[in-house]
């Protein structure tokens, strides 16, 4: 028993770990660039997206609502989106609606209270594994590309793909801040529950403090990558609509696209259906 | 490519940085710049891509003339598409997620059509075509270099100037580097401009060397000629290559006749020729026999990859060291020495195996606790600077510990690493050679038995370097046991008790360094090279183990007889 009860410390220790955590994020940005998902147009995904984002808001049907949520459940699932992820959406959820969702269960509420709160938890997560499906199913690349096309600002969907650009050296460089900190400093006690208490507390300290010193370093070396961006043309490119242009051009709707789209919509044709015979 | 009086001050300085420069560079030209920090290398560099005055704000005089027209006329668009840059910071350069997409973004930008081409083009010509699809942070040092540079490459231009191509790089990699400059120089016939330290490869690679000091310059000659002149350059802090000092220094004995000096290991051994080897006795290392105070057991480690293989640093590494020891841990970039140190204080965990400090697992031991004993000096000290003070930095460790007597310790150690008139800077704000002071002050704070050092002398000028190497000595009289994991030769074999080896995540060979320089295998197999003169020596005589100027001239005698 106990051997077990460790191990799923252990397990927990390991999940909250720096490490995974770092693997985690890399794996969500880098990590999927060959799923289905990835691999479908951004133009066709933003659209399909801001259905999903939009139209449950307005439903109340149960029946379209539950069809809904299993295809985005079904494209999360292609998507091949990280355990970190699903755990913050799991948290997420239930920190919205979800509680309450359960209390009324496990106090014997009736359908009266049920339905309305099934609704919106239904319609919560929908919204939410459809923008998971988009925002961290996409190629970064991609993701940029489709923002450029619904005619964001250039230098949104510059700073996007930047930020996956610059994400590993942020982290690694946290990193060896955090573990400066923990090696110099000096963590309280943790052996009587107050101490644990304490040595929680401290932990989130140091990581709250170690974003000074990141921030003044990344701060000292965007001075070479502003004045490399002036050389490779990037204020040059925002007043020019030739290299937006140019970008598009390489976007094509293929087969498999129109595919995702027919499906998408024979499967919400079909579940209206079935809510308009019951 | 022409400068005419060129001048120029940043708004916070008193005095020009450069003054009334004159230089022109011929098309195909490979040219050297050097002079010793703050002689306004990097400032004529950034004159000659249009940054200044451009983007960087101060007053310029005179004329810079690229190609025919004046630079003012040029937009810095234009100007990039006639001049590329590489910076000494090259990896802030790379502004994209995807190589390809990195190597082909100013085509881009500047919107020709075929930009994709230009890039696989550009990555063709620095070798890099086969990780067009890799993210950018997959990709080793040396590589990223080669990227910034084919970025600057896409747009065609015909002059290159680079910031210290080389100055992180482990040699085997620094070569690539240079080769392919020599390749873009030969075969595509850009004009090439570095800014270097190391004269071993301005002998190797450049036809010209311009010496700057305080915004002037000094001379500008042809390679040959340049590095006859040892003394302006050694008052400059640039050191001209060991074949050239040695016969310089046996030419002013008078061992050989007044000449011209030669600036490479073939030269070098012409001029040698009939001098015979009769090695002096010198005093014997002697065996650690102490008792083990770091005991590496079976240990395996590997890294989760984002595709979930595991990747293998170690596997059952076993190793063993003595009290006192003094070790410097080699082996090309990769073969797992920063992982290494890590693990001894704890940051990483072996998957399997076991470490002992001391008599105590590590496993059973906080990280905070093992601080006392054992201490770690980053590579890049900037990581280390918590505070917002180097004396704060400092204190820091003692401080939380409530150590008695800090303040006169923190006063000790502001005194030992020179660090009076810096105490109340911010330490991310210093200079290289001031930084790395500083993390050697934090590392030694507490007066831990086993120092750990990744890299001390990376990235410094020579004058720095030969600064940080007194201190490394000075640390070897009050730090029982060190650990030094570098690629710097010189401090091996000048600095190291023990030589350890890392290749491929094992222990390839461990030994005095007489042992490990003479097994030719192992230096062939790891990529390791030994210093110039202890080349030179080897060409002399098969036997000779010499690693300094002055010791490669008491063991080399003219023989009047050959």
């Amino acid at each position: 028993m106990s051997d077990e009860k460790k191990t799923a410390k252990e397990n927990i220790l390991e999940f909250i770990s720096m490490d995974n955590i770092k693997n985690q994020v890399m794996k969500n940005a880098y990590g999927n660039t060959d799923t289905p998902i990835a691999k479908i147009d951004p133009r066709v995904l933003m659209v399909w997206y801001l259905f999903f984002a939009i139209v449950p808001w307005f439903v109340n049907d149960v029946i379209f609502l539950l069809g809904a949520f299993f295809l985005v459940l079904f494209t999360t699932i292609q998507a091949k989106v990280t355990t970190l992820v699903i755990f913050l959406f799991a948290l997420g959820v239930f920190s919205q609606t979800g509680w309450l969702l359960i209390l009324t269960f496990v106090f014997g509420g009736d359908g009266s209270a049920i339905i309305p709160l099934l609704i919106l938890t239904l319609k919560v997560s929908t919204v939410s594994l459809a923008s998971i499906t988009v925002f961290s199913g996409m190629d970064p690349d991609n993701l940029a590309k489709g923002l450029m096309w619904m005619n964001f600002p250039g230098r949104m969907s510059f700073s996007i793909s930047y930020a996956y650009r610059i994400l590993p050296t942020l982290i690694s460089e946290f990193q060896n801040i955090l573990l400066s900190y923990r090696m110099r400093g000096l963590a309280p006690k943790s052996d009587t529950f107050k101490g644990k208490i304490k040595y929680v507390i401290y932990q989130i300290r140091i990581i709250m403090d170690s974003f000074y010193p990141l921030l003044l370093n990344t701060a000292k070396r965007s001075r070479t990558t502003v004045e490399a961006l002036e050389m490779k043309g990037y204020t040059y490119a925002s007043a020019d609509d030739n290299a937006k242009k140019l970008k598009l051009s390489t976007l094509k709707i293929g087969a498999n696209d129109l595919l995702f789209v027919t499906f998408s919509l024979l499967w919400l044709s079909i579940t209206n259906l079935i809510s308009t015979l019951i | 490519m022409k400068a005419i009086n060129v001048s120029f001050k940043y708004p916070a300085c008193q005095d020009n940085v450069l003054k009334n420069i004159n230089l022109s560079v011929k098309p195909g030209d490979f040219v050297a710049i050097v002079g010793n920090n703050g002689s306004g290398k990097s400032t004529l560099c950034k004159a000659f891509n249009g940054l200044i005055p451009k983007s960087i704000a101060g007053r310029f005089e005179g004329q810079i003339i690229i190609d025919g027209q004046d630079i003012v006329d040029l937009t810095v668009g234009q100007v990039a598409k006639k001049v590329g840059y590489v910076y000494q910071d090259f990896e802030n350069q790379i502004v994209r997620p995807k190589v390809l997409d990195d190597a082909s973004y100013a085509c881009l930008n500047y919107g020709m059509v075929d930009y994709l081409e230009r890039g696989e083009k550009a990555l063709k010509q620095v070798k890099l075509d086969d990780k067009k699809d890799e993210n950018v942070w997959e990709l080793s040092g040396g590589q990223t270099h080669l990227l910034a540079l084919a970025g600057a490459l896409s747009l065609s231009p015909d002059i290159l100037i680079l910031d210290e191509p080389i100055a992180q790089l482990d040699p085997l990699r620094a070569d690539i580097i240079y080769e392919i400059l020599k390749e873009l120089n030969q075969k595509y016939k850009k004009t090439i401009v570095v800014i270097e330290h190391s004269t071993e490869y301005i002998a190797q690679y450049c036809n010209r060397v311009i010496l700057m000091k305080d915004g002037q310059i000094l001379w500008d000659e042809e390679t040959k000629k340049a590095l006859q002149m040892v003394d302006d350059l050694i008052d400059s802090d640039i050191f001209p290559p060991q074949v050239t000092r040695a016969a310089k220094k046996a030419m002013d004995k008078g061992d050989l006749k007044q000449g011209l000096l030669p600036i490479n290991l073939h030269e070098g051994y012409e001029m040698f020729r009939f001098f015979s080897y009769k090695p002096k006795k010198r005093k014997l290392l002697k065996k650690n026999e102490n008792e083990s105070i770091i005991a590496i057991k079976n240990v395996t480690m590997a890294y989760k990859t984002i595709h979930d293989e595991a990747n293998v640093i170690f596997s059952d590494l076993n190793l063993d060291i003595k009290r006192g020891e003094k070790i410097a841990l080699i082996g090309s970039n990769g073969s797992g020495k920063s992982t290494l140190l890590k693990m001894l204080v704890g940051l990483v965990k072996p998957l399997k195996g076991d470490i002992i400090i001391e008599d105590k697992s590590i496993k059973d031991m906080k990280i905070d606790q093992l601080a006392r004993t054992i201490s770690l000096v980053y590579q890049n000290p900037e990581q280390m600077f918590i505070m917002d003070s180097i004396e704060n930095d400092i204190s820091f460790s003692s401080r939380v510990r409530n150590i008695e007597g800090w303040e006169e310790k923190l006063e000790n150690l502001i005194k030992r690493f020179s660090l009076t008139d810096l105490r109340k800077r911010d330490g991310r704000l210093l200079s290289g050679g001031q930084m790395r002071r500083a993390s050697l002050a934090i590392g030694t704070a507490l007066d831990p038995k086993i120092l750990l050092l990744d890299e001390p002398t990376s990235n410094l000028d020579i004058k720095t370097r030969k600064e940080v190497m007194k201190l490394l000595t000075e640390i070897k009289d009050y730090t029982e046991t060190v650990i030094i994991a570098t690629h710097d030769m010189q401090l091996v074999c000048e600095w190291a008790e023990r030589v350890i080896v890392l290749h491929q995540g094992q222990v390839e060979a461990d030994g005095f360094r007489d042992e490990i320089f003479a097994n030719s295998e192992v230096l062939e197999k790891v990529g390791i090279r030994p210093p110039q003169i202890f080349h030179l020596a080897k060409s002399l005589n098969k036997e000779a183990l010499v690693y300094t100027i002055d010791d490669f001239l008491k063991d080399f005698e003219v023989d009047y007889e050959r």
